[in-house]
């Protein structure tokens, strides 16, 4: 598959202080990639080295064929990570200038911000002045705003944050609809869920380093998996298990004494069903077992030392 | 060009749609409609003090007194029938008509300006009187002490207590000290002066007529001392004409003056305008979306064009407002409106003003444009601002030294300054200066604008993505590279 993104090597130096080492991954066509990090990662940095808004110390950038991101400024739509618009401006205004900026003639901005802003439910407000729309209302204009030329590439910084559950919903939506349309979606965030829901491949980093490239599967897998027993099992019948690495035990309320809920982590190459076959020929008194998978959020604690 | 030129109209359309914008732009020509109205209105607004004079002098002070303060106020209105004829009449039939109003009284002078200036003689109306003798109220007049005197003015002056308007303003009561009048002035009110100085001034000229009748000099050879004007016309070899040196040779100082300070804020305010609107880019991200949108050249010349719109509207109604001033006053003065143009056309003035106008606006748009791409907030545009400022006002305190002396050394080597050029120079160019040095200052000015439009759009760049504290030393650590 064609990359729509790709950097080999890229670091970035401010005066001393190094914000990306030897960063390298790709993006192909048509995907949706997490670009994930805990503050201060470096994503930000990365970002504005795509968009050529800032020169790479070292390294190469390639995006959407060219190597560096000015020159298919029309091809990208790009939503900033503090957002904002101009506030006297009204939703239709703004959408048409920016895409206007992009190459699309004034009127037929006006159309497509008109068409957008309608299929997003913000069409009562389309003519209100920004100023007064909420801060939901005011994001999807945004978004709308790095989405009306209909780009290729789509650079979203922290989309999420500040926005309430029930918008957070709509921009998942709008997000997956952008990928639908043929778009490359990249989009920075450090909250996992987001990136666990709509992400095919994800990118994370730490202290300005890599320390994954790959799906979202193939990332949880770098969490350890656990094992969650409860019953009247002393820790260290549970601690005993074939696979288990590792114990963290407590008392369940409201039962009698002596009932446990432990939660174990399984070693790498560690069988679940060994553990409960193991159990029940012990005669353990198991109540519940259950196998977790491990979600984004823990491979992330994971991958990035806990640097949050 | 595209991307430049939907910058540039943005940001005109964001300032001249709104209502603040157009009013600001009339506060000038406001103030100066304004100070050209107010003196003339407070002189007529004041309300008229009345005044009696309690005469206990025994010499008949009290009419020699009030004839004085009459004769005062016949000069005053001598003097603005003077200044009402000159511009129509010119000099010589205006300082005659002074003369005659002087000697022959408000009615004879009224009569003459008909002849001279009908135009000015139907728009004359006698300023009115801001203190007004009347009769001594018989209780005063009757006092045979200062004390008893006083006694009876009181009330007068204070009122009843009531709201009733007290029957006096003031009152002076007249004695004799060695043989000259003196006076005890009483008033209800201290800060109004005017009835007080009236009748300082009347006094004085009792005691210097009495004075000089008792050396021997008669009222009519005082008079005529009083008013020897010696005839000294002056010339200048620069004004190129066998006439004396008058309005016309003086205008182009003080039109160099008025452009060097109309284009001190002109490109203050259109380099603040565009300060401030980056800052509010900066401040709400947008200038982020923007650079991922258009180069920053495009950003920085969309913004400067923009905002040269801007200053050129407001430049392009002043000027029909001073025109149709202009046209105004052609019909009581076309000599001083025809000096007026003559001055800005001859020698090429109004085209070294454009090109002051350009180059300055260049020079200090790319640096507050620079400015406010680092900030966020106005108070952090002043920890920047501040030492600019502080430079900014030097060529205003020279250019006030610049309107009597445009040659003086001091005007001339901050002239060279490129930063101040597009000021000083509007005021040295009246002056004739070398050909040399206009040439050299405007190329000065020239290199000056090219290095800011480079250094401010490598600041504006780096600028517009550098957060964190802000203060000189992180700006250049930005501009280098070395901070984000």
């Amino acid at each position: 598959m064609d990359s729509a993104l790709s950097l080999e090597g890229v670091w970035k130096r401010y005066g001393r202080f190094e914000a990306v080492k030897d960063l390298s991954f790709q993006v192909e066509k048509g995907t949706i990639c997490g670009f994930l990090g805990p503050n201060g990662a470096g994503k930000t940095s990365t970002l504005r080295m795509v968009l050529g808004l800032s020169e790479p110390s070292e390294g190469r950038i390639s995006v959407l064929g060219a190597t560096d991101g000015r020159m298919v400024r029309d091809r990208i739509g790009f939503l900033p990570e503090e957002r904002g618009l101009y506030r006297k401006m009204t939703p239709v205004d703004a959408i048409a200038y920016f895409a206007a900026l992009k190459g699309v003639p004034m009127g037929e901005g006006r159309r497509r911000a008109r068409a957008l802003l309608e299929e997003q439910g913000l069409g009562p407000s389309m003519n209100k002045k920004m100023k007064d729309l909420s801060k939901g209302m005011a994001q999807k204009v945004q978004l709308i705003a790095s989405i009306a030329h209909q780009p290729e590439l789509v650079i979203l910084d922290e989309p999420f944050s500040g926005l309430d559950p029930v918008n957070q919903q709509g921009l998942e939506a709008m997000i997956r609809g952008l990928a639908e349309r043929g778009a490359t979606v990249v989009f920075s965030t450090h909250v996992m869920q987001h990136a666990e829901r709509l992400c095919r491949k994800v990118v994370l980093l730490a202290q300005g380093r890599k320390v994954f490239e790959g799906t979202v599967d193939a990332a949880r897998n770098q969490a350890p998996r656990a094992l969650e027993l409860e019953g009247r099992i002393p820790a260290e019948a549970a601690a005993g298990l074939p696979g288990v690495a590792s114990l963290e035990s407590q008392a369940v309320d409201g039962e009698e004494a002596g009932v446990y809920a432990h939660r174990a982590a399984l070693a790498p190459d560690a069988d679940p069903q060994a553990a409960l076959k193991a159990a029940f020929a012990r005669g353990l008194d198991v109540r519940r077992f259950e196998m977790k998978q491990p979600s984004l959020h823990d491979a992330f604690i994971v991958l990035t030392g806990g640097d949050r | 060009m595209r991307r430049l030129f939907l910058i540039a109209r943005r940001e005109y359309f964001a300032y001249t749609r709104t209502v603040g914008f157009w009013l600001s732009m009339l506060v000038l020509p406001g103030f100066i409609l304004l100070g050209g109205m107010l003196p003339a209105y407070m002189k007529n607004a004041a309300p008229t003090r009345n005044i009696a004079i309690v005469d206990l002098s025994g010499q008949q002070m009290g009419p020699a007194l009030k004839a004085a303060m009459d004769k005062n106020r016949l000069e005053e209105d001598a003097d603005d029938l003077h200044d009402a004829a000159l511009p129509e009449a010119g000099r010589e039939k205006a300082d005659a008509l002074e003369e005659l109003t002087r000697h022959q009284g408000l009615q004879a002078g009224l009569e003459r300006l008909r002849q001279v200036a009908p135009r000015a003689a139907a728009a004359w109306k006698p300023s009115k009187q801001s203190v007004v003798v009347v009769a001594t109220p018989p209780a005063a007049a009757a006092a045979a002490s200062v004390a008893e005197a006083e006694r009876a003015l009181r009330p007068l002056i204070d009122g009843d207590g009531r709201n009733s308007k007290p029957l006096l303003d003031g009152a002076v009561i007249l004695t004799l000290q060695d043989g000259e009048p003196a006076g005890r002035f009483w008033s209800k009110g201290v800060t109004d002066t005017r009835a007080e100085d009236a009748v300082r001034d009347g006094l004085i000229e009792v005691v210097r007529g009495q004075r000089l009748r008792a050396l021997g000099v008669s009222d009519d050879q005082a008079r005529r001392v009083d008013t020897v004007q010696p005839a000294l016309d002056v010339f200048s070899t620069r004004s190129g004409r066998n006439e004396a040196v008058g309005l016309r040779d003086r205008l182009p100082g003080l039109v160099g003056f008025a452009f060097g300070m109309l284009l001190w804020s002109t490109i203050i305010t259109g380099a603040s305008i565009l300060m401030n609107s980056v800052m509010e880019e900066k401040s709400n991200r947008v200038l982020e979306v923007l650079l991922s949108s258009a180069s920053t050249t495009e950003i920085l010349g969309g913004k400067v064009l923009g905002v040269a719109g801007i200053t050129a509207t407001v430049l392009g109604v002043w000027t029909a407002i001073g025109a149709w001033g202009l046209s105004t006053l052609a019909a009581v003065a076309p000599g001083i409106v025809g000096d007026f143009v003559s001055v800005l056309t001859q020698g090429g003035l109004i085209f070294y003003l454009l090109a002051y106008l350009v180059g300055g606006y260049l020079m200090y748009a790319f640096l507050f444009t620079a400015v406010g791409a680092f900030c966020e907030t106005p108070r952090e545009a002043q920890t920047l601002l501040g030492p600019i400022m502080i430079m900014l006002s030097a060529p205003i305190i020279v250019l006030q030294l610049a309107i009597r002396t445009p040659d003086m050394p001091l005007v001339k080597v901050l002239s060279w300054v490129p930063l101040f050029t597009p000021f000083l120079m509007p005021a040295r160019i009246p002056s004739e200066p070398p050909l040399w040095e206009i040439a050299g200052t405007m190329l000065g000015m020239a290199l000056m604008a090219a290095v800011m439009v480079w250094i401010g759009g490598k600041a504006f760049r780096a600028g517009a993505l550098a957060t964190g504290k802000l203060d000189w030393k992180n700006v250049l650590a930005a501009m280098r590279g070395e901070r984000s």
